[in-house]
């Protein structure tokens, strides 16, 4: 579904990424790990089209980004991404928030629209939340809503950037039982976090990245229990204390 | 001294003529040099080098002209342009939208550049293009963000208007001219164009602290 071939993606002088390659299969849950600065946001982002890179290629459902002719705009609307600040709309209530994008992009009938985010919010249980607005929910409630917005455009693919880092601790799990519900659905997942009990529980691949590279991959008994590089390792041991 | 008000009572229907025209003037100014200042603030940051420094030049070009002498340069040139006279009104407010759009256009800037960049990757990752991103996210943050600016500005604009006096223009200052060069008058009626524009500028920027304060506590 995703074919990653020898990206490298350079800020300046600096290599951000570093030939990197991945195979991301349909109904696969891929946890991205790593140190801040590892590059592994940067490589997310790529994915969808955010952030372009200089070498190599990626392919999602045999649409090469290297093709001049490929619409990214076309190729989003499969990809739902989902962000470490929510980036809400501010301006707008939460049904808002769910509802322009198949509105103005699919050109989704209004009423259709609502009624399927409400059957979104019922589904990451905020239901009563519908014509607030952002600014007046909590950050796990905001969160769920963003999942919901992504989810509204029916995608195949779902990108997940540190999901559960700008929240408080006693809100990490309702966004994460969320994400294990659709994990569990068969939806093809990317997902950079550092939350291992997450990846343990149902990732089907985690790769570890240090400077821009990815240096180990496992299923996850294999990555917790015996990882080979002194990186890893020691990186484990600081975030699973 | 002795003030003979009348002057104002039996003139109040031929000043009232000037100052719609004053009003007119200037919501054609603040809404034409809004839209046309959105669209150049857009193109101040933009990566395309032949968007950006045009822009740029605009900007910067206006910002350096007294505003009397743009209003000069539309009156006298427009008509060599289009090769014919197009009225003190039109060419003023050509004008008006022209250098006022350079003032908002850097307003616009800042204010789009205070909405984070996850904004517009978030419009983005469901497949928005930019100017879907623009219209929808951005602009109507970056307006509300601007509010007490943009108010200010739109202050400027309309006290900014009684310069179209020097082309002739019968706005609300030059009306006042005409009667007093027939009725001499000149101190009730400066005095009374005064107030004017201090009634309607102070209760604008009544409205703009409002909002200032109902923005602080949001």
């Amino acid at each position: 579904m995703i074919e990653i071939v020898n990206v490298s993606k350079w800020y300046g002088d600096i290599k951000v990424l570093d030939n990197v390659n991945e195979t991301i299969k349909k109904g696969q849950v891929v946890v991205i790990c790593g140190p801040s600065g590892s590059g592994k946001s940067t490589l997310l982002k790529t994915l969808n089209g955010l952030e372009p890179f200089q070498e190599g290629d990626i392919q999602v459902d045999g649409i090469s980004f290297s093709d001049p002719k490929t619409d990214f705009m076309k190729l989003r609307q499969k990809m739902g991404m989902v962000f470490q600040r929510f980036e809400l709309y501010p301006h707008m209530k939460v049904i808002e928030n769910i509802t322009i994008a198949p509105v103005k992009v699919l050109k989704q009938d209004k009423s259709r629209a609502n009624k399927k985010a409400m059957a979104l919010l019922e589904r990451v249980g905020i239901p009563e939340q519908a014509d607030k607005y952002p600014g007046n929910l909590s950050g796990g409630q905001q969160q769920r809503v963003a999942i919901a917005r992504a989810l509204a455009m029916e995608p195949d693919i779902m990108l997940f950037d540190e999901p559960t880092s700008a929240l408080d601790p006693e809100m990490i799990k309702e966004v994460l039982d969320v994400m294990v519900d659709l994990a569990k659905s068969g939806m093809t997942m990317a997902v950079v976090t550092h939350e291992m009990g997450f990846a343990k529980e149902v990732a089907d691949e985690i790769i570890f990245m240090d400077e821009g590279r990815i240096i180990e991959r496992g299923t996850d008994k294999s990555f917790f229990e015996n990882p080979k590089s002194e990186r890893a390792k020691d990186f484990l041991r600081k975030i699973l204390i | 001294m002795n003030f003979e008000w009348q002057v104002i009572t039996h003139n109040f229907t031929f000043l009232m003529g000037g100052l719609v025209t004053t009003f007119e003037l200037a919501l054609i100014a603040i809404a034409g040099g809004l839209a046309l200042g959105i669209l150049v603030g857009m193109a101040r940051l933009s990566n395309i080098k032949a968007i950006y420094y045009p822009a740029t030049l605009f900007v910067n070009l206006m910002r350096t002209q007294p505003l009397i002498l743009v209003i000069f340069w539309f009156y006298f040139f427009m008509p060599l342009v289009l090769g014919r006279p197009i009225g003190d009104f039109m060419s003023a407010s050509i004008a008006f939208i022209i250098f006022e759009a350079s003032y908002f256009a850097e307003i616009m800037r800042a204010g789009i550049q205070s909405i984070s960049k996850g904004q517009v990757e978030a419009a983005y990752s469901t497949g928005f293009t930019y100017w879907q991103t623009m219209r929808y996210f951005i602009i109507p943050q970056a307006l509300r963000n601007m509010l007490p600016s943009l108010i200010t500005q739109g202050v400027v604009v309309f006290q900014d208007t009684s310069l179209a006096y020097v082309i002739g223009l019968r706005e609300f200052l030059r009306s006042a001219n005409v009667v007093d060069a027939r009725e001499m008058r000149s101190v009730e009626l400066y005095l009374f164009v005064g107030l004017v524009y201090f009634m309607v500028c102070f209760s604008m920027s009544r409205v703009c602290k409002r909002m200032e304060l109902k923005k602080g506590n949001a």
